[in-house]
């Protein structure tokens, strides 16, 4: 009995976290919308349409939270919900007041649904401030007059059934100019829904649909017939011909002579207020947005009963998966990589006997086959991982409003590549450090104005995010066109604080210097603000980054503006490696870093400013025993090993190994952080016989052995046993 | 496996106070105990929470991890589950001693999802510890290091002084 009540609470428990999961998603939506609006609205312009969306996400919002038990968010939504109303109504204008409100309240959801997962502070005094200044911006009473829908000789049958959203609508297009015309097309039941939906797109850029509702006519008994009022600023004939494609008819609705004109109009019910219950199924899990009312609602009872089956059907083909889950089937496939290198083995051990050999090619040919589908299957569990990067980026964008305001700075934010797709684990994990990045752009990199026009640049400055795909990694660029960064001032603040002797300082190289702004200890901000950097917890950063196997460069120029640039791996769970030796021991180096694999040769190296140095195609390479580096002792080197050329970012280094082992793809799994300290490994990964290997971070060591000949992290490496 | 001998102490246990009486038996259980698990390290009996150990293996292969701070000697896998291997013996600045059959990692969970392995010289049994049984750290003496919780002296084995450790504080180091 106990178990049954426990298996009770579990059911519960996966229901709520759909309903987080839900908001969480919903709130994005709403963040993302509203952003949109804001920009509209800075053109002086709106979206119905969208407010409508707004409207819709928060009235969803509501009836969730209200099932969970969520009681702040519900009468946060329920006030919302009201201001959005009005605003969907006409009842109050789209100003910046109530802009800045509705940021607000965007912004106090996510903490409302951090608390919700149990986490953070008591949010009650917020809600209740927002609670006082939704108030305020709302309108609650209603402006009266005449209406100028009377001067049209509308059907007062169509007019009855309008909403009130409906009769706003048309009566603001009527202000504003519009001509109407009346629409007859006839649909088939079965397509009704995507053949509306297209007729939709279609009348969109040339106006607005303000209603639609079946006449009742039409000869065909499978077809249904529908009469479509839209307000656009066209010309009959244009609409005759974009319209062409649909077989409709179209009316223009002509004046009425002005002594006949109808003093009102029939105000219908609120429609848009339908209040079905939101459609959560705990025990399906998912939950389908198409499914929730649209407000307004078209007149759903007009609809037949067939038509709506059909839309019940045409339902969202998403499954919303826990990442936990996808984590476990990576491992599984994982598991299976390695079954799978143990089957080759037996293979193999065939391949000796004569009197096994039908029985092996036999196993060979399933093994292939294995190997194909295996294959198939890690990719394709690697492609549900991803998402867009634009789902980070849009939270940024509401950071670089938000700033903007506060520091009173003009922004541009130019977002290209959202589109470009990373691993879900990487896009969570990048939020926080492109937060800080633009953050510093806009606190330090770009100027205030009275500077920007001083220098003739133009008052809005302008901070880019730039995502885009190379080969097996993602690149991202944040850059601004503000003050840049000198090298030599920032090297004078390392002298300052002690990180770089005078003569370091001087003999410092420029890119050097700009790296500085990595360093843990050089972010103190006066210092840095007084000269001309940014660098407030860059050093983080980019210990974040590394975490994802990436790498974080800056280049910058003084009065052009700077620019960061993180590279990434696409993935995060398997990865490809090359199995070395060294020492006796071994070793996974990822092949993403991988340039090419040659011989050593002790004779071809040189010794240039006390470092091992060699001639690859040319160009100089620097050369590192990993042996060393890792304190491993051996009683015989090996005669000849190999350099493997490892490239990060625009590094080079060779490390030598004993000898290479092949090549695979591996489950990386993270050090625990215990291991914290010991720098150079990305994770462990196991081999086919209960052995676990380490994976090298390249990144790190590369850096390092650039490192090992300066002055400064002599120290460091003096530490490490040679 | 902790079960099995979880259950055997409480047999042992119950075999010792049928012998007392039964009435001697209810006064004990009244008694608030906790269960600590007992092993060997350099001769010495230590004794741990057992709520924090989730399984204790044979030590499977292990990868040492170069540049790791001086306790650790390793990672390993157990069940696919990647572990982080100390040696108490060092943790404790004891002599290191070899591998040997009697030697056993005790796999715990301390803080969030890193998994320890710790390795230790002989696993011995549970012991349940009235408090009364439990000292503090303090009659060991002036200053002690964090990771020692006290002294057990369970009344059954008088013979035996268990040091008691606090995990969190010893893998933190």
């Amino acid at each position: 009995m106990a178990e049954q009540g426990g298996g009770g609470k579990g059911e519960n428990d996966r229901a709520r976290e759909e309903f987080l999961s839900e908001a969480q998603e919903l709130i994005d939506g709403l963040g993302r919308d509203v952003l949109a609006l804001d920009e509209l609205a800075k053109g002086g312009r709106s979206d119905p349409e969208l407010i409508n969306d707004v409207f819709r996400a928060v009235h969803t919002l509501k009836g969730l939270s209200g099932l969970f038990g969520a009681a702040l968010m519900s009468g946060l939504s329920h006030e919302l919900e009201e201001v959005l109303d009005d605003l969907r109504l006409g009842r109050i204008e789209l100003s910046q007041r109530v802009l800045d409100v509705v940021f607000r309240a965007v912004e106090l959801y996510g903490l409302l649904l951090t608390v919700e997962r149990g986490s953070g502070a008591d949010p009650s005094a917020d809600v209740e401030g927002l609670l006082v200044a939704l108030g305020e911006v709302s309108h609650r009473g209603r402006a009266g007059g005449a209406s100028p829908v009377a001067q049209y000789e509308l059907d007062p049958g169509l007019l009855g059934v309008l909403t009130e959203y409906e009769e706003h609508r048309l009566r603001t297009n009527i202000q504003n100019g519009m001509s109407l015309y009346k629409l007859r097309v006839s649909f088939p039941l079965a397509t009704i829904d995507t053949a509306l939906d297209e007729l939709k797109a279609s009348a969109r850029p040339h106006g607005e649909i303000i209603t639609y509702l079946p006449t009742g006519g039409g000869s065909d008994a499978d077809a249904i017939e529908l009469e479509i009022l839209i307000a656009s600023k066209e010309q009959i004939e244009v609409l005759r011909r974009d319209l062409s494609a649909h077989k409709l008819v179209i009316d223009e609705v002509p004046r009425r002579p002005l002594a006949q004109g109808r003093t009102s109009l029939p105000v219908a019910a609120p429609a848009g207020r339908v209040s079905l219950a939101p459609s959560f199924n705990p025990e399906a899990g998912t939950q389908v947005l198409g499914q929730l009312p649209p407000a307004p609602a078209p007149l759903p009872s007009l609809v037949p009963p067939e038509a709506r089956e059909v839309s019940l059907r045409s339902v969202s083909q998403t499954v919303r998966v826990d990442i936990r889950k996808l984590d476990h089937l990576m491992n599984v496939v994982g598991e299976l990589a390695i079954v799978r290198t143990e089957l080759m083995t037996v293979v193999d051990r065939l391949r000796n006997r004569a009197d096994m050999r039908p029985l092996m090619q036999e196993l060979l040919r399933l093994h292939r086959s294995f190997e194909r589908h295996l294959g198939q299957m890690q990719g394709g569990i690697l492609e549900v991982r991803m998402v867009p990067l634009g789902q980070a980026f849009e939270k940024l964008a509401r950071v670089v409003r938000q700033l903007s305001r506060e520091h009173d700075k003009q922004v541009h934010l130019v977002i290209t590549g959202a589109e470009t797709e990373l691993d879900k684990l990487i896009v969570e994990e990048l939020s926080d450090p492109l937060m800080h990045m633009i953050r510093n752009a806009l606190d330090h990199g770009i100027e205030s104005r009275d500077d920007r026009l001083r220098t003739g640049k133009p008052p809005l400055g302008t901070i880019a995010l730039n995502a885009f795909q190379k080969g097996n990694q993602v690149l991202l660029e944040v850059e601004d066109d503000g003050r840049g960064m000198d090298p030599k001032a920032l090297a004078a603040v390392a002298v300052q604080r002690g990180i770089l002797t005078p003569e370091e300082a001087r003999d410092i190289s420029a890119r050097d210097a700009l790296s500085l702004i990595f360093r843990p200890g050089f972010t103190t901000r006066d210092e840095v603000t007084d000269t001309s950097g940014r660098g407030v917890g860059m050093d983080v950063v980019k210990t974040n980054i590394g975490k994802l196997g990436g790498v974080v460069e800056v280049t910058s120029d003084v009065g052009i503006g700077t620019k960061i640039t993180i590279t990434l791996p696409i993935t995060l769970a398997i990865i490809s490696v090359l199995f070395v030796e060294i020492a006796g021991r071994t070793y996974a180096m990822p092949l993403a870093s991988i340039e090419e694999a040659i011989v050593y040769d002790a004779s071809l190296t040189r010794s240039f400013e006390g470092r091992e140095v060699m001639t690859v195609r040319g160009a100089t390479l620097p050369v590192c025993h990993l042996a060393r580096t890792f304190g491993h002792t051996t009683s015989s080197p090996p005669p000849h090993g190999f350099v493997v050329v490892t490239s990060v970012g625009n590094r080079r280094v060779g490390f030598v190994v004993d000898s290479l082992i092949g090549q695979q793809d591996i489950v990386i799994k993270a050090l625990g952080r215990t291991l914290r300290g010991a720098r150079g490994f990305a994770g462990a990964t196991e081999l086919g016989d209960q052995r676990v290997a380490l994976v090298l971070d390249a990144s790190t060591l590369v850096e390092e052995a650039f490192q090992a000949h300066d002055k400064t992290s002599e120290k460091i490496a003096g530490r490490l046993p040679a | 496996m902790t079960a099995i001998v979880k259950r055997r102490g409480d047999l042992a246990r119950s075999r010792k106070d049928g012998s007392a009486g039964s009435g001697a038996s209810r006064t004990r259980d009244n008694e608030k105990r906790v269960e600590y698990l007992a092993f060997v390290l350099a001769g010495d009996t230590y004794a741990v929470r057992i709520a924090v150990v989730g399984e204790i293996v044979r030590p499977p292969p292990i990868t040492e991890v170069p540049r790791a701070p001086s306790p650790i000697i390793g990672v390993t896998s157990v069940r696919g589950r990647l572990v982080t291997v100390m040696d108490l013996r060092r943790r404790f600045a004891l002599p290191e001693a070899p591998i040997d059959g009697k030697t056993r990692i005790l796999l715990v969970q301390v803080d969030g999802d890193e998994h320890v392995g710790l390795l230790v010289d002989e696993v011995l049994s549970v012991f349940r510890l009235a408090e009364s049984e439990i000292e503090g750290a303090t009659v060991l003496g002036g200053e002690q290091p964090a990771y020692l919780a006290g002294v057990g002296r369970p009344k059954e084995r008088k013979d035996l002084v268990l040091v008691l450790l606090d995990l969190r504080a010893a893998i933190a180091s």
